[in-house]
């Protein structure tokens, strides 16, 4: 490929590709909230079970309680949009890959369901009420549910793009595929999802702030250090990854293809480095600092999926795929669907707004 | 003309038609339960915000949780895994299903954003907001909700009476299909049922309020059972704009279809008259228990809709264009010519338990072809269903399968293919010897030759229409 994502690929495959890649982009940020926030509120579990903290105000692990289940809900509603255009740009890699892994592969669903009530049930008084043990073994139930799914999503995604190990794989029975990549790519994006977290934290503790509620003063730092040590153990399993590609894929994704969005990435992390590092000095959360953390955030999140995809590309051969997406281009509702975008992103604006509306009810 | 080949899953001794339909059913109903339950709020909203009943933003709230916890939840995800699930039983279908409708579903995908944040906004902060805020709230999480069935609801009746994609292939004549205004009527009302029964269990468990307040909860709710009455005549309107070859299915040509059909117009039978005689005349108070028997039976009565509406589109997913076995109608005759699974990359998962390699034919031609609505020896087996017949009479009906039943696909591959699966059936009702032997008689497979000529490569459903349109 001898021009930068997606401009080298026929009109309705680099259509298909920026959106399935954007949509990608928004399912990500809810997941990272979600994969890492589960394992911050193990750690907050142990460390409070363990009687070392013992300060006053808002913490991140109060706000992330709160919100996780509508953090789940988002990255599955956000997680429908990739998931449908994904079936549009490689349809049989998808679909064999998910035939392939049988059982294995749908058990994520009842998997997620029994997190997503783990983490309702993490909200409740109930559950405070229980033994730290209990409540440990709560959120360690739902960590691990959200872990499995990342591993079985993996799994998934290197076996669509291991077409020759396909009949073998079948014939033999075996519901599990090992792949060299998978840890490595795995802990990537497991540790990857630290900083995501940490910076949408610190946003709603800055909003929670700006209402009175003060958060408590250790909390930008400790913030700060949890999304630098994230950024760094990401680099790590980033390189990990790097070392075990192929020579072919790693040329695709430092050439022309991709090398700019892995730029941009780097660009991204380092921006990031430096906003937390200023807002790691502060006792109060700064917008400023997040707002440049975001910032470099999207733009190493934006990069990295992108060379995700274009790791994808190196494996699978498109071009025959090409007529199949033109002839899906051509399917009519394009516009309709941008209309309704459109009207839904101002109503979905409009509920959030209302929600700021006076309370003039206590009567119940 | 490329035919797909998938690594086909063995599902014995259940059958795939088994797994889906049990999804299928549960996520219809949690959907349409949160569908109804945004009509219902909106209108309990606006019961309390009138003055007509002081508890009505009491019950609001605490059913909200419930929809929120349940819907959100298993509803949402039960969504998910139709998606999952269809890709297992037929990739192909839910292949084409993406292709022609994916915009339909894009657009379906924004009214479900709309619908998870303005419930999720109504269930966080709803207790604290001005009845105009909570009621715009409920009013936008209930058109998110309707259009999501809106817009699933074209792609879903689509598959059954295609319309006039089946000339033009546009997206639009395809959403807009024949059955689609009667089916998503039919299917609004059917939410406000189950929104309603659903309503009176959770008024059931409100015990710190007095009888007569949950009394009077439920009878408000119980009015949203009324347009139940208009089902009769919906339900007259549907089954007129399928195809007649579906239609008489229902009307008995098929026991199974009818007797679905006929569960589920009885539980919605005795559902509408309970709401007539016991709520709406208010002769009867509804105890928790009883609340709870008319949700299950608005479960059956989903249960048994939707079986007829999945039964009565064989042998097809989608009418004319993709037969059930995920094959498609102008394939037919290339496969009978190159053999229906010579292409297939995918080996068999166990070949060495076959006692010879026609067997092993035989066993690719029954995965490729059959496995998706039958078993071997389990559930609509094989064995079973042919199990009486003689060799040349298993030879001759499967050649002309579409004439032995009219809702089975016309088999699509070639004579020797034909006698391996022959040969298959006989192996495994015989308990599976080690040793069989190998037919290679040039008569039979001449017979069989002739007979596939003569059944043609189209299914029987134009022939059979044709037939119902003569005798009226």
């Amino acid at each position: 490929m001898d021009r930068t994502f997606p401009f080298g690929f026929p009109g309705a495959t680099a259509f298909y590709l920026t959106i399935y890649v954007l949509t990608l982009v928004i399912h990500v940020l809810f997941m990272n909230y979600v994969l890492a926030g589960t394992g911050y509120l193990l750690f907050c579990r142990w460390r409070d079970g363990s009687g070392s903290i013992a300060d006053r105000g808002l913490r991140a692990g109060d706000v992330l309680r709160d919100w996780m289940p509508f953090a789940l809900s988002g990255a599955i509603t956000a997680g429908v949009a990739p998931l449908l255009f994904v079936q549009i740009l490689y349809k049989e890699n998808f679909y064999t890959a998910n035939l392939l892994l049988y059982h294995r592969w749908m058990v994520i669903l009842p998997v997620l369901i029994i997190g997503f009530y783990m983490l309702y049930l993490l909200k409740t008084q109930w559950i405070e009420r229980r033994s730290a043990l209990t409540r440990g073994v709560v959120t360690l139930g739902a960590l691990f549910c959200f872990a499995f799914t990342g591993l079985s999503w993996t799994e998934n995604h290197l076996l669509s793009t291991d077409t020759a190990s396909w009949p073998g794989l079948y014939e033999s029975g075996s519901m599990v595929y090992y792949h060299r990549e998978l840890l490595p790519r795995l802990g990537m994006w497991a540790v990857g999802s630290i900083p995501t977290m940490a910076l949408l934290v610190a946003w709603q503790l800055y909003v929670l702030q700006r209402s009175g509620q003060e958060p408590n003063e250790l909390e930008p730092r400790r913030l700060a250090l949890l999304a630098v040590v994230g950024i760094a153990l990401s680099v790590g399993c980033a390189g990990l990854y790097g070392y075990q590609m192929t020579s072919e894929v790693r040329s695709h994704v430092t050439g022309v293809l991709a090398g700019p969005f892995l730029l941009a990435g780097v660009v991204g992390l380092v921006i990031q480095i430096v906003a937390w590092l200023d807002q790691g000095k502060k006792t109060r959360f700064c917008p400023r600092a997040l707002a440049a953390g975001s910032a470099g955030l999207l733009l190493t999140i934006i990069g990295m999926t992108t060379v995700r995809e274009a790791i994808r590309l190196a494996s699978i051969d498109v071009t025959p795929l090409y007529v199949r997406h033109a002839e899906s281009a051509e399917k009519g509702g394009l516009y309709v669907f941008l209309a309704f975008f459109g009207i839904n992103a101002v109503l979905v604006a409009w509920a959030i707004r209302l929600t700021r509306s006076r309370v003039v009810h206590s009567a119940d | 003309m490329d035919v797909p080949y998938y690594p086909i899953n063995d599902y014995e001794p259940l059958i795939k038609g088994l797994v889906i339909g049990g999804l299928g059913i549960t996520h219809v109903f949690l959907a349409q339960f949160a569908i109804g339950g945004g009509m219902l709020m909106c209108y309990f909203q606006w019961l309390a915000q009138t003055g007509r009943s002081p508890v009505a933003r009491q019950f609001l709230d605490g059913y909200f949780k419930i929809l929120v916890l349940i819907s959100f939840v298993v509803g949402a995800l039960t969504g998910v895994a139709m998606w999952f699930t269809t890709i297992q039983v037929s990739p192909r279908t839910i292949g084409v299903m993406v292709d022609e409708f994916h915009w339909v579903w894009a657009t379906e995908w924004t009214f479900f954003c709309l619908e998870v944040v303005a419930g999720y906004a109504f269930y966080r902060c709803g207790r604290n907001l001005p009845d105009r805020s909570r009621m715009t709230l409920l009013l936008l999480y209930t058109v998110g909700a309707w259009f999501s069935l809106f817009w699933i609801n074209g792609i879903l009746s689509w598959q059954l009476t295609p319309g006039q994609w089946g000339e033009d292939r546009s997206v639009w004549s395809g959403f807009f299909n024949p059955s689609f205004w009667p089916s998503l009527i039919f299917r609004t009302i059917t939410s406000l049922t189950i929104a309603s029964l659903a309503a009176c269990v959770v008024i059931n468990t409100m015990t710190e309020l007095r009888r007569d307040l949950r009394r009077e909860l439920i009878n408000r709710a119980a009015f949203c059972l009324s347009p139940m009455l208009l089902m009769p005549a919906l339900g007259y309107w549907y089954l007129n704009v399928i195809p007649p070859d579906s239609r008489s299915w229902v009307e008995g040509g098929s026991a199974a279809m009818t007797m679905f059909m006929g569960i589920a117009v009885a539980a919605s039978l005795l559902i509408g008259g309970y709401a007539l005689v016991g709520l709406i005349a208010q002769r009867l108070y509804i105890n928790g228990a009883t609340a709870t028997l008319l949700l299950a039976l608005a479960f059956g009565a989903t249960a048994g809709g939707e079986f007829v509406r999945e039964g009565v589109r064989k042998p097809f997913t989608v009418r004319e264009y993709l037969f059930s076995n995920s094959i498609r109608a102008d394939e037919v005759a290339l496969l009978r010519e190159q053999g229906s699974v010579t292409a297939d990359p995918f080996p068999l998962r166990n070949a060495g338990i076959y006692a010879n390699e026609q067997l092993r034919l035989g066993a690719k031609v029954y995965r490729f072809q059959c496995s998706i609505c039958h078993s071997m020896g389990g559930v609509n087996g094989l064995t079973h269903l042919a199990g009486t017949w003689t060799t040349d009479q298993k030879r001759m009906n499967i050649a002309k399968l579409q004439n032995t039943k009219p809702f089975m696909p016309p088999f699509a591959g070639n004579a020797e293919e034909l006698e391996a699966l022959v040969q298959l059936i006989e192996w495994h009702a015989a308990g599976m010897p080690r040793t069989w032997e190998t037919t290679s008689n040039a008569t039979v497979l001449a017979e069989i030759r002739q007979w596939l000529d003569e059944a043609g490569t189209e299914s029987a459903t134009r022939r059979e229409v044709a037939l119902i349109r003569e005798e009226r």
